[in-house]
Formats: structure tokens, C-alpha cells, sequence
């Protein structure tokens, strides 16, 4: 595997490589998708506004532009009138090639959903697009055409995109005054940042999703009942975070940490589920049409799945466990993770990585061994699962680890999430 | 519970009192200067202040980025703030901050250059004339984007103890996250440097101090980091023992992981118990950082006070912009005079980031009877709008009220005159004769009655510069304090009654 920073000169090697028509591009074309989101993944992290909903949703955006750009040059099917409000993307002229619209449309689509990242990030956009483009472009065939052609997909994505209701993130994606819940159990903040006394976004349940109908097209029932009681269900569930957390294991200690995937200092946990695919098409050198289906797929479900489960925050609007535990166990209590702040049930990495876990499954089969190294520049190790779906019960029981989740936010959540990604598995290309 | 007594203790009879806000003059174009740049000069702007005249009014230093740096002879008088442009041979390029410290120990201020490429040592001549003596003093320079600078005078060492702290690999345009570079490490004696040693793991720091944080009497060495470029990074507090490289405080060891953009670094005793409080400048929210369990065994455990005490200053507070806010310089100093030491932050746009405010006045924080923090900014005049990065908060006219400089990016530095209503104060400047003759990291302490302020004498922090000279204190109305030293080893002055609205130096 390539390194990241080493991936630009890795990738102009391939790409210094004789020119070939379109459709004997492939390499090529993959090494522009791969390139850009390695990119992205740094990009992501660097975004002030990106915490994992909106994360989730460039994702989203970005897989289906770099679909409908290949669509475009290979004839395949469109995701237009698949995906809720899309419409058909503009027809181009017959010959185009491929690498350069791929590049064209992921340097638009990458550009306008990252506009805001720092100046550091700006410049790296201006170096990829620079030397990326240099190389696509060394005997393109049509390379004015292709270029138009590629923005003007992404143009088309990107106008849908304004209208879903998450374009705009203001402070954050923090509101400046926020009620709280008055009913017993209520969310209540847990940050000593003034920032994060109110919840972050608390209206993303209400976008429009990708694939999925409506924001409450999977619902979920609701958490046991809010009690204060010893050996009542709530209560039970309290106890199971404490005393887990009193006696974490070194490997409990490390899988909270590995999934904490925290946003500005990680690639979030869509970017992590992302990463995991990225790493798979370069080590498997995966054909470009696999490499655009997977992150389209995985995209559109990752941000579907922050619609749901913020739609199902916000609807039952529950306390944290160091609230509750503080409250009522143990005043000094202090979780090993760094608690979110916004409400806790369910929990958004456990229905993120069910949804993530069954799209892979779905493209990969059920027995798809991989090893995970998003986070081996942080110092973290490479995990290894023997496929997707350990993996998604691992994240999703390091909120338990971490003591930012109670058990029912768990396992509902990874419900939740393999709702979401029947719609993405779904959606009909290749 | 001995915290709690002593808050309450101060909070007693001013409670109600709302603190005196003080009028700060605008001396339009008094410092015809900017720092200008693009990419490798986002941070830094640092200013220096330090007497290199003699006449007791301190010069003013500004790095310049892509243009010169400058030096300001200081013509101030008690009714107005009045510079001159030198010729003082501190006229480099690609400067991004300066810290003022007398390296060779002969009573004559030298100069610390940092710069995008390699950093220099300034010897003073006097009369406000430097020369390069990176190479008389063996100090081995390095192509880096330097940010960051401390230094101390280990126990028993006869030359300082120098760390750099650099950022990014600026060759690495596409990729630049995670490329953190080394900073450097230097120790000498009898006149000259060794070779530096690397501190590594590095995570980009934009300030770092030398600071005696538990009162050991053996200054670590803070280091506050930006996450925006560190990988597995996080602040950093090593500690530094004579003899041997520097180490990493650890987990075992108490230290708490903690992720900010980190931008400066300010410390002061606060409550009173003894161990300093640290200020720590970042966007969206700044800390305040307090000693859990302060006593001989302290581990390095900080609660975040910022909010209780009122200084997260994370957004605009006046011009309609309320987008989060970023902090650079930040510094303590007592701008009223009340006895209270007040807190000022340094803001501005990093360059065009749309989620942060791009209209981000500076903050003036003044502290309140109770301990806590009231804003008033833009009721004293220093609500500046402009891409404020490092600064000054010193007396440049001598007339007992800290006046305040800023350094804007791409835009012009700002000077404000005090022009009070404040207390009474006191300046002490502790000197010793030997090396370390401004007895770096040592403490002064101002008594009234039974309340005692103490400072450490510091080389470093701020956002790329600092201040080198008596250090302040508000007295409020009291008509007279005492005070005395505590040297970098130690041992300690006897109490001494002193005038107040007086600068002293005390002598060891």
C-alpha cells in the first residue's frame, strides 16, 4: 500500500504511462478516484464544520459524482431518478475521456464541498488538481470536452445537493440558543465548551436523504424506560457502562480508541469505513467501475444513516451516561472517551457502521477478511477482522468501552444501520 | 477545600465591585509596520518589547514575514506613545517572532530570531545595535518554519538552555498533514552551544515555555501543539533534567491527553495557591488550565476552568460576526490595576477560513473580585477587527499602566496608550549576577497584607514573542507592599517594603 503522501507520486507514475483510449483507461481512472479521496480523507479531517453527519453526507455527494462521471463515459446505469431528486445528468458528447472527466467532476465536487477547509487544505486542492490534471491530461482524448463534461456532472450533483437541508453548517453545526428537553431523562450538555451547550444539529433528521424515502424510513423503538431505580432496565444499563468501565481490558482500552474516530482528528467514522474501502480497491487493485459503485454505495448509506439516527436523536432525545452515572453512581465518574455532544440514543457510529458493514458485505461477500489501518499514521495498530460485519459490532460496542453509550444505543443502532443500507444496496449499477 | 477558602477569601468584600475598565488610546500609525504573507507566514507575527536604550522605556520589536523585521526606538512620554525606526541589524527577512533574553549573561539584551529558514541569535552590542552570533556561540542553525521559542537556565549551568519548536514540512504541498517537523534542543556552556538534540515526537507546537509548574524548582518544558497538523499528537509537557534529553511526561505519570489547535501559551497564579494557572489560545474555545491536586506531589492533572471562569472567549462578542472565534497571543497582565491579574487574547482569521469569524475583535478580559472574568474589549478600545497574531502587553511609557501592541497579518500594527483610571502598581525587575542574570524562572512575589501575587520570571509562550523586563503588578490602593524573589534556585530575597508606583530592582 502506498503511503499517503506518497500516493501523488505514485499515482503520476501510472498516469505518465502512454496514453490509451477511454475504455483502456482504467488504471488510470481508478488511481484519479483513489487520489482524490485520499485527499478527501485529509480534507475531511481538516474541515471545521465536518463532524461525522456532514462528513457522512460529503461522502455521499462525492461517491455519486464520481458514479455518474463514469456512468457518463462507460454507458452505465445512472443513479438519476434512483436517488430522491435527482435528475437526469446532462448527456455528453460521444467521445470523452474518462480519466479527465473523472478528474474534472471530482475536482468540482471535492472543491465545493470542502470550499471552506483552511488555507493548508486550499493549497492542497491546488496541488492535486495541478499535478493530477497535468498527468490525466498527457494525451487525453477530447480533454476540453472531457473537462466540461466532468463539471458540469459535478455542477448538476452539486445543485441537487443544495436543496437536501444540510448545505448550510453555521457555528460548527452548533445553534447559538437551544432549549433543553424538560422531560425526566433529557439530553443535557456535558462539554466544558461554551460551543457545545447546545446539541449539534439538531434538525439534520430532517434532510432529505439519498436513498432512503424519508429520515424516519427506519425507525426505532424506544430506549428502556428513563428510570432512576435500582434494577430497573435503565438503571441496569447504567451499570453495565460503569462497571465495564472499571475493569477495561488494555484491548477494550485500544478498541475505544481505535473507533473513537473523532471529528479534526481523525477522518471521522464514515471517513474510517471509507478508508477501509479505499485500502481494499488499492491492495486488491480494484477496477475502477467496482472502486465508484463501492463509494457511491457506502456513501449514500453513510449519510443516509446520520439522517436516520439523528432523526431518531432528536426524537428521543436521551441523557449520556456520564450524566446519568454521575447523577446517580458515582459523582467522579469519568468515561475513557470524550463524550459527543448531542443526545445519546442511538448511537450514530453503531448505525453508521451497520449500514457501512452490510453495503461491504453486500459488494464483497460475508467472509471478506480485511485489515483496517486508518489510524496507523496516529499511532494506533492495524486491526484485523475476519469481515465487515465483526468489525461493525466492534465499533459499535467501543461506545461501551469508551462509556459514551448505553447497550440499547448499541445494538438498536446497529439495527438501525442495516435498515439504512438496504436502500443503498438497492439502488441498480452494476 | 483550601481552593475554595482562598476564592472565597477574595471574593469577600469586592464582590459586587465590577472591575475598573480602562481607557486605551489608539496611537494611529505610531508603528508603520505590517506582517506580511501568505501560506508559511498564517502564524507567527510575533513582538518583542525589551530596554536596549537604557532609558527604562522598552523597545518594541516586529517580525515581518516576507518584509523586514523592525526595531522601534522608544521616544514615548506620559501623554503619548512616540516610535523611530533604527537601523539595529535586526533587519531580516522571513522573520515569523522574536524573544528578548541575554544569552551571554553581560547585561546587554540579545535577541532570539525566528524565522521560515534558519533562526538566528542576536548578540546586543548596546544602544539598540545587534549582530548575528549564531556562529560565535556555536549555535548550529536549521532550515525550519520555526514557531516557537523558549528558554531557561538550568541548575548550575553557566550558558542557557535553548528549544525551538518548529511546524510543517512546507515541501510538502499536497500532503502536508502529519509532517511535523523536529524542533531543537540546545544546551552549552563556557560561551557556546553543543550540538542540538531533536525533540521528537514533535506536533507542531505554536508555543512553548519553560515553566516550573510544579514548583520542583526544575522548569519542564510546555509545548502547546496544532492539531490541524499533528498525527497521534497531542499537547506535550517534557520534562527537562540536567544532563539528560528531554523526556516525555506519560499517562503513568498523571499527564492528560488533550487535542487543541494550540496557538499560546500564558501562565500566572491566579488563585493563589502557589502553582501557576495556564492559558491556552485555540479557535472556537480556549482553556484555563488548573492544577487538580496542587502540592509537592502534584501530578500534571488540569481541570479546564475557561468556562467557569468566564475566558473561553470563543466568539465575537461585539461587531456582528458570530462565527467561532481564533485566539493567537495571550498574556496576563493587570491593565487596571486593581491587584487582579486580567487576561488579554490576541484574535484574527487564520486566512479566509468561512467557518470563523472574520470580524474577531480582540478580547480584554478583566477579572472580577470573585475570580472570575468580565469582557470588556471593546469598552476599553482594543476591539480590533484586524488579523491580530502576536502582541504585546507592557508599560512603554512608564507611567504604571500596561499599554498594549498588536501585530496584524497583512495589515497595520496596532498601539494603544493606557490611559487609565488605575490603582496604584509596582515594578520589579530581579537581577542576579552571573549567568541567568534576569533570574529566568524564578518567581517574584508582591505582598498586601495578606494577600500575595507571584509571577515566574519567563522566556517564552505567547504566540512567537514575548517581553523582557520588570515585571508588573497592580496594588490597587494600597500605599505600599513588599516583595521579594525567589531565584531560579531557590533561594529566596527577604521581604522587602517597597513605594509603590515605583519600578525596583532587586538585587541578588
Amino acid at each position: 500500500m502506498l503511503g499517503r503522501r506518497g500516493f501523488i507520486a505514485g499515482a503520476a507514475a501510472g498516469l505518465l504511462a502512454p496514453a490509451l483510449p477511454a475504455r483502456a483507461a482504467t488504471a488510470d481512472s481508478a488511481q484519479v478516484l483513489i487520489g482524490w479521496y485520499r485527499l478527501v480523507l485529509e480534507l475531511v479531517r481538516h474541515t471545521a464544520t465536518y463532524s461525522p453527519p456532514v462528513a457522512a453526507r460529503s461522502f455521499g455527494y462525492l461517491g455519486v459524482i464520481g458514479w455518474e462521471a463514469l456512468a457518463a463515459t462507460r454507458g452505465l446505469t445512472s443513479l438519476a431518478g434512483q436517488l430522491n431528486g435527482l435528475t437526469p445528468l446532462p448527456p455528453g458528447p460521444p467521445v470523452l475521456d474518462e480519466a479527465l472527466v473523472l478528474h474534472a467532476a471530482l475536482t468540482g465536487g471535492v472543491r465545493a464541498l470542502f470550499g471552506n477547509t483552511g488555507p493548508t487544505g486550499q493549497r492542497a486542492m491546488d496541488a492535486m488538481e495541478r499535478r493530477m490534471g497535468e498527468r490525466a491530461g498527457v494525451g487525453a482524448v477530447q480533454p476540453a470536452a472531457s473537462l466540461a463534461h466532468g463539471r458540469a456532472v459535478a455542477d448538476h450533483i452539486l445543485a441537487w445537493a443544495e436543496g437536501d437541508g444540510g448545505a448550510v453548517v453555521a457555528n460548527m453545526g452548533f445553534p447559538l440558543t437551544w432549549s433543553l428537553g424538560t422531560q425526566a431523562g433529557a439530553w443535557v450538555p456535558t462539554s466544558l465548551i461554551r460551543q457545545q451547550q447546545a446539541p449539534l444539529l439538531p434538525e439534520w433528521g430532517k434532510n432529505r436523504p439519498l436513498a432512503m424515502p424519508n429520515g424516519r424510513a427506519c425507525p426505532l423503538p424506544p430506549p428502556p424506560a428513563y428510570s432512576e431505580e435500582p434494577g430497573s432496565a435503565f438503571h441496569a444499563e447504567a451499570i453495565e457502562v460503569y462497571e465495564t468501565s472499571r475493569s477495561l481490558t488494555d484491548e477494550q482500552k485500544l478498541i475505544a480508541r481505535f473507533w473513537s474516530d473523532d471529528p479534526m482528528l481523525s477522518p471521522t467514522p464514515p471517513g474510517h469505513w471509507v478508508t477501509i474501502l479505499v485500502d481494499i480497491a488499492e491492495r486488491d487493485a480494484l477496477p475502477v467501475e467496482r472502486v465508484a459503485d463501492g463509494l457511491a454505495r457506502l456513501g449514500v448509506a453513510a449519510s443516509d444513516a446520520f439522517i436516520a439516527c439523528w432523526q431518531s436523536k432528536y426524537e428521543f432525545d436521551l441523557l449520556r451516561p456520564v450524566t446519568y452515572i454521575r447523577a446517580h453512581i458515582d459523582k467522579t465518574w469519568e468515561p475513557l472517551l470524550i463524550t459527543p455532544p448531542f443526545p445519546e440514543y442511538p448511537s450514530g457510529h453503531s448505525t453508521l457502521s451497520g449500514a457501512s458493514a452490510e453495503v461491504l458485505t453486500a459488494i464483497f461477500g460475508p467472509d471478506f477478511a480485511f485489515e483496517d489501518s486508518t489510524h496507523e499514521a496516529d499511532g494506533l495498530p492495524v486491526r484485523s477482522f475476519p469481515n465487515f460485519r465483526a468489525a461493525a459490532q466492534e465499533a459499535a460496542l467501543s461506545r461501551l468501552y469508551g462509556g459514551i453509550h448505553f447497550r440499547a444505543a448499541i445494538d438498536r443502532g446497529l439495527e438501525q444501520g442495516a435498515c439504512v443500507a438496504t436502500h443503498a444496496i438497492g439502488l441498480r449499477m452494476l | 477545600m483550601i481552593r475554595a477558602l482562598t476564592l472565597l477569601l477574595l471574593a469577600g468584600p469586592a464582590l459586587a465591585e465590577a472591575p475598573v475598565v480602562p481607557r486605551f488610546v489608539a496611537e494611529e500609525g505610531a508603528l508603520p509596520h505590517s506582517f506580511t504573507g501568505e501560506w508559511e507566514f498564517m502564524v507567527g507575527g510575533g513582538v518583542a518589547t525589551f530596554d536596549c536604550s537604557g532609558d527604562g522605556l522598552p523597545e518594541v520589536f516586529l517580525s515581518g514575514g516576507t518584509a523586514p523585521a523592525a526595531l522601534f526606538l522608544n521616544e514615548s512620554r506620559a501623554d503619548g506613545l512616540a516610535f523611530r525606526q533604527i537601523d539595529s541589524g535586526l533587519e531580516a527577512e522571513m522573520v515569523s517572532g522574536a524573544y528578548p533574553l541575554d544569552v551571554d549573561a553581560d547585561g546587554i539584551i540579545d535577541l532570539a530570531l525566528l524565522r521560515v529558514g534558519e533562526s538566528h541569535l542576536m548578540r546586543g552590542l548596546g544602544n539598540c545595535k545587534f549582530e548575528e552570533a549564531s556562529a560565535a556561540w556555536g549555535f548550529q542553525s536549521f532550515d525550519a518554519w520555526t514557531t516557537a521559542f523558549a528558554a531557561t537556565w538550568e541548575a548550575g549551568a553557566d550558558w542557557p538552555t535553548l528549544a525551538f519548536g518548529t511546524y510543517i514540512d512546507r515541501q510538502e504541498d499536497a500532503f502536508p498533514w502529519g509532517s511535523c517537523t523536529p524542533g531543537r534542543f540546545y544546551r552549552g556552556s563556557a560561551g557556546r552551544f553543543d550540538a542540538p538534540l531533536e525533540l521528537t515526537p514533535a506536533h507542531c507546537p505554536l508555543s512553548i515555555l519553560f515553566t516550573d509548574w510544579n514548583r520542583s524548582g526544575q522548569p519542564a518544558l510546555r509545548m502547546s501543539n496544532d492539531r490541524e497538523y499533528y498525527k497521534g499528537g497531542q499537547e506535550q509537557l517534557w520534562h527537562v533534567e540536567p544532563g539528560q534529553p528531554p523526556r516525555l511526561y506519560t499517562e503513568a505519570e498523571g499527564w492528560q491527553r488533550l487535542r487543541i489547535w494550540g496557538m499560546g501559551i500564558a501562565s500566572r497564579d491566579l488563585d493563589g495557591d502557589g502553582f501557576p494557572e495556564y492559558a491556552l489560545t485555540s479557535m472556537a474555545d480556549n482553556k484555563l488550565q488548573r492544577l487538580k491536586a496542587p502540592g509537592p506531589e502534584a501530578q500534571p492533572q488540569y481541570a479546564d476552568v475557561a468556562f467557569a471562569m468566564g475566558v473561553t472567549a470563543h466568539r465575537p462578542y461585539t461587531g456582528g460576526d458570530l462565527r467561532p472565534s481564533t485566539a493567537w497571543h495571550v498574556a496576563f497582565e493587570d491593565v487596571n490595576n486593581d491587584a487582579r491579574p486580567d487576561l488579554f487574547f490576541a484574535k484574527g482569521n487564520v486566512w479566509s477560513m468561512p467557518d470563523f469569524a472574520e470580524k474577531d475583535p480582540n478580547n480584554l478580559l478583566l477579572q472580577r473580585a470573585d475570580g472570575t472574568f468580565e469582557e470588556a474589549g471593546d469598552r476599553a478600545g482594543v476591539a480590533s477587527m484586524l488579523q491580530g497574531r502576536g502582541a504585546a502587553l507592557t508599560d512603554l511609557n512608564a507611567d504604571g499602566r500596561i499599554d498594549l501592541v498588536v501585530l496584524n497579518r497583512n495589515g497595520p500594527a496596532e498601539v494603544w496608550r493606557n490611559d487609565g483610571p488605575a490603582g496604584n502598581w509596582i515594578g520589579i525587575d530581579p537581577v542576579q549576577a552571573g549567568p541567568n542574570r534576569n533570574a529566568v524562572n524564578g518567581w517574584v512575589e508582591v505582598r498586601v497584607g495578606n494577600h500575595i501575587q507571584r509571577r515566574e520570571v519567563l522566556v517564552g509562550g505567547g504566540h512567537a514573542g514575548g517581553s523582557l523586563g520588570p515585571l508588573h503588578f497592580g496594588l490597587g490602593n494600597a500605599e505600599s507592599a513588599e516583595a521579594r524573589v525567589i531565584w531560579p534556585d531557590g533561594s529566596e530575597s527577604a521581604w522587602q517594603v517597597l513605594s509603590p508606583n515605583l519600578v525596583h530592582q532587586i538585587m541578588r
